[in-house]
């Protein structure tokens, strides 16, 4: 991520949060925290919980984050390592967790428009051994007709949308119910998973075998004392190929029609 | 067979139900927002490093990169971390520590580290790799922190061995691990029975020819890697061992230990510019010595409670030295009449030396140096005499030693780097500091003991040192000093050399308590002759080996 990314990415955060830019040059951003994110990133509860007790005016603080090192300012110092990036990151994905929007698609008072409802969810996978990696899917589920489509969040990015139902656009009701839907994305992402290399997962077990017969031998028989059990559980949790499947966010999307007719993953 | 996957209910048991209340729903730019911060932290590899990347602040060299990409890659997270002093080891195991953190792989982590450098491991994992680590201090912190460091003195105690053996750690680092080289030890029994996912054994004494302690260290590390400890004896312990037996064990230590030595590093390091300081004794010192070394002869004081050796060793440092040890002679039970008036004659020619011949030439020294310098002594007598004579002559000095609690070594170095010209430490005064901002070291008397001197010289050449080091040894002519110094020391390029070696050889030698022999030789010996043809027997010894080593080196490298 490039400082000037950094920078962009920590604006909209705080634009999209209602906070206040107070100085923005670039490499320097300076932000007015609204109550809501001071509490969510200054940690300061005994301030907020004596604020609340007395009654008394809240003063949210302000940040000044800086993102090109050779600036004069004053301020926090925010690169791709910086903790208080990480935190921000976090909190993105907590506040935008799900989410319902509607297309904006032109339309007339004479010619209402259909929206069909879909269910969009952006998912990491996790591949883990003594190592691991992600990989990160955007699927879409037509709840009329059970279609799927892949890199649906690129395609959303390509339209309008808005959180109120547009005018003269009405919503066709799902025919698949979100948590069926849910249900039948789990099954997508298990065969698309169950497509994939395993390898490393096979690879990730030859090495735990390995470590466990060493083991074996180093106790020779006296597999009763503790540190022994201790070591093979150690093996297992360092070892065992696991494969999670987390949910980034996801959400209801009422879009125009005619994307269902994209060819499936 | 395919690995099951565990799909996360906790979003979609939330998201039901928002639907089923309608809300409340997230904004679409950070929604999107969200979609961005997860591509640039998602890991799209299992290989490389990740650590780098998050860490803008900190140039790691290459082969500190490499050591980190090659216990990751190649030994699954279990390594005996073991570079030459001021390598910066410290850093590697920050780099891997971050590197699973990074990917998700390690989230609680114990660092065990001898207490002096507790409080260092912590500033430095914060300051530098942005790993909250916090010092364990109250027995809280084991439940509430992730990253803690602590002593494994107190670890190993309970109430805090219970709850530690709770915690679950991902990772285990233990710093100076070759304390635990003692299969029986207390420490070692705690270590063996905590669960290591991932775990780095930090150390920098080669352990490689001392059987017993590698394989105890390995089997901590990896149990079984070299075998049981029965076959281990059977294999590699017999009188005879082959080349390609040591080979084989060889190759076996390599897969988990990472070794850099400074002349692998393939970079420039400062030279070390070393210089003999002789000192003349005024009549009223050599006076002294002389009736200490003619005791040599005399039956009452060789029997026992007399350490003639120490003694002379002493005189060569200071009269204080010296007095502290016959006062402590004489305050021992059943000394003899006739033991207790050579003490008390002695004492009195003591009293009797009116200057320190070396003290006096330290502080010439001192005064045509421009920048700091760092006298090392073994005595606390002298140490104290050294502050005294030199605040004399209006040079401001600092007092080190190891037993001083970390909080004060912290404030002596910066009273050091900000106040002081000199900093006068004992021995003990050496693990974990680092004085790059030193050039200059006076070796006031030497140990005997050629390891600890590398210990010494480590604490300024080392990382970030940018200019040559100065090393002045000072040695009194015609005393035991000389000999060890002119004879031996010298003679294998002690000082020049990078001490890594030396130790293997004198393990191979059956040497490793080097010490001993050299006190034996000059205790026993009849004539100066005699002790020049035995130290040169050393020397010879010593060199060979050198030599064998580096053409099996070369013979290794080329082939």
């Amino acid at each position: 991520m490039r400082q000037e990314n950094i920078h962009n990415y920590l604006r909209s955060y705080f634009v999209a949060n209602d906070c206040a830019i107070l100085n923005e040059r670039p490499g320097v951003l300076s932000v007015q925290l609204t109550v809501q994110l001071d509490k969510e990133l200054m940690n300061r509860p005994f301030y907020w919980h004596y604020l609340e007790k007395i009654g008394g005016t809240p003063r949210p603080m302000s940040l000044s984050l800086i993102t090109n090192q050779q600036s004069e300012e004053k301020g926090e110092f925010i690169h791709f390592g910086a903790p208080r990036l990480h935190q921000i990151f976090s909190s993105t994905k907590k506040l935008a967790s799900s989410i319902r929007l509607y297309e904006e698609i032109p339309t007339t008072p004479h010619q209402q428009l259909p929206l069909h409802p879909w269910l969009g969810l952006n998912i990491k996978v996790s591949y883990q051994c003594d190592r691991k990696k992600h990989r990160l899917l955007s699927l879409g589920l037509h709840l009329v007709s059970g279609a799927v489509v892949s890199d649906f969040h690129d395609l959303l990015l390509s339209k309008s949308l808005t959180p109120k139902i547009p005018d003269y656009t009405f919503t066709i009701s799902p025919i698949i119910k979100p948590s069926s839907g849910l249900t039948r994305l789990e099954g997508v992402v298990d065969m698309l998973v169950s497509q994939e290399e395993h390898s490393w997962a096979d690879e990730a077990k030859k090495r735990w075998a390995a470590d466990q017969l060493l083991l074996d031998q180093f106790y020779d028989g006296s597999t009763e004392v503790e540190s022994y059990h201790v070591e093979k559980e150690a093996l297992r949790k360092q070892y065992e190929p696991v494969i999670t499947v987390e949910i980034v966010n996801g959400g209801i999307f009422y879009l125009g029609p005619g994307v269902e007719l994209q060819k499936n993953p | 067979m395919r690995t099951e996957l565990h799909f996360d209910q906790e979003w979609t048991n939330n998201f039901i139900k928002q639907i089923e209340e309608d809300g409340p729903w997230a904004n679409w730019e950070l929604f999107k927002l969200a979609i961005e911060a997860e591509k640039h932290t998602a890991i799209p590899s299992f290989t490389g490093l990740q650590a780098p990347a998050h860490l803008p602040h900190l140039t790691p060299h290459p082969y500190q990169l490499e050591a980190a990409r090659r216990v990751v890659e190649e030994m699954n997270g279990k390594a005996i971390l073991a570079d030459e002093v001021g390598l910066g080891k410290t850093i590697e195991a920050g780099l891997i520590i971050k590197e699973y953190m990074i990917r998700g792989l390690v989230k609680k982590v114990l660092i065990l580290v001898p207490a002096s450098l507790v409080s260092q491991w912590a500033i430095e994992l914060n300051q530098k790799f942005y790993i909250p680590a916090v010092v364990q201090r109250k027995s809280y912190v084991w439940d509430q922190c992730d990253v803690i460091v602590s002593s494994i003195d107190t670890a190993k105690r309970e109430p805090h061995r219970s709850i530690v053996y709770d915690q679950q750690y991902d990772m285990v680092i233990i710093d100076e691990a070759h304390r635990l080289k003692n299969s029986r030890t207390k420490n070692y029994e705690f270590v063996q029975h905590l669960p290591k996912k991932f775990c780095l054994l930090l150390t920098a004494t080669p352990v490689q020819n001392r059987l017993d302690e590698v394989f105890n260290l390995v089997s901590l590390l990896k149990p079984g890697h070299l075998g049981s400890y029965e076959n281990f004896e059977k294999d590699y312990k017999g009188k005879e061992k082959s080349i390609e037996d040591e080979e084989r064990l060889k190759a076996l230590i390599q897969k988990v230990m990472v070794r850099n030595r400074r002349e692998d590093t393939g970079m420039d390091w400062p030279e070390r510019i070393v210089e003999t300081v002789p000192i003349t004794l005024s009549p009223e010192e050599e006076d002294l010595y002389r009736s200490v070394e003619a005791l040599k002869k005399e039956p009452v004081a060789t029997r026992s409670q007399f350490s003639i050796i120490t003694l002379l060793r002493e005189i060569c440092s200071s009269r204080e030295a010296a007095y502290m040890t016959l006062k402590k002679m004489l305050e021992k039970e059943n000394v003899t009449d006739q033991a207790r008036s050579l003490m008390t004659e002695l004492i009195k020619k003591i009293e009797g030396v009116p200057t320190n011949s070396k003290a006096q030439k330290a502080l010439e020294l001192i005064q045509s140096i421009e920048g700091k310098v760092i006298i090392f002594t073994e005595y606390r007598a002298t140490q104290l005499y050294l502050q005294w004579f030199l605040k004399e002559h209006g040079i401001t000095s600092v007092p080190f030693r190891g037993g001083f609690k970390r909080g004060k070594k912290d404030w002596m170095k910066e009273l050091f780097k900000n106040h002081a010209k000199v900093l006068i430490a004992t021995e003990a005064g050496g693990e974990g500091i680092n004085l790059q901002f030193c050039q200059h070291v006076i070796n006031y008397d030497l140990p005997w003991n050629p390891m600890r001197i590398e210990q010494r010289i480590g604490r300024i050449h080392r990382l970030g040192q940018e200019s040559d080091v100065h090393i002045y040894n000072f040695a009194t002519k015609h005393t035991v000093e000389e000999h060890i110094l002119t004879l031996l020391y010298e003679k294998i390029q002690l000082f020049e050399s990078v001490i890594g070696q030396l130790d293997e050889i004198l393990t191979r030698l059956g040497m490793r308590d080097i010490e001993k022999h050299i006190s034996d030789i000059l205790l026993h010996s009849e004539s100066e002759g005699e002790i020049r043809i035995k130290m040169e027997n050393i020397k010879e010894l010593i060199n060979y080996q050198q030599n064998q080593k580096e053409d099996t080196d070369a013979t290794r490298k080329y082939s």
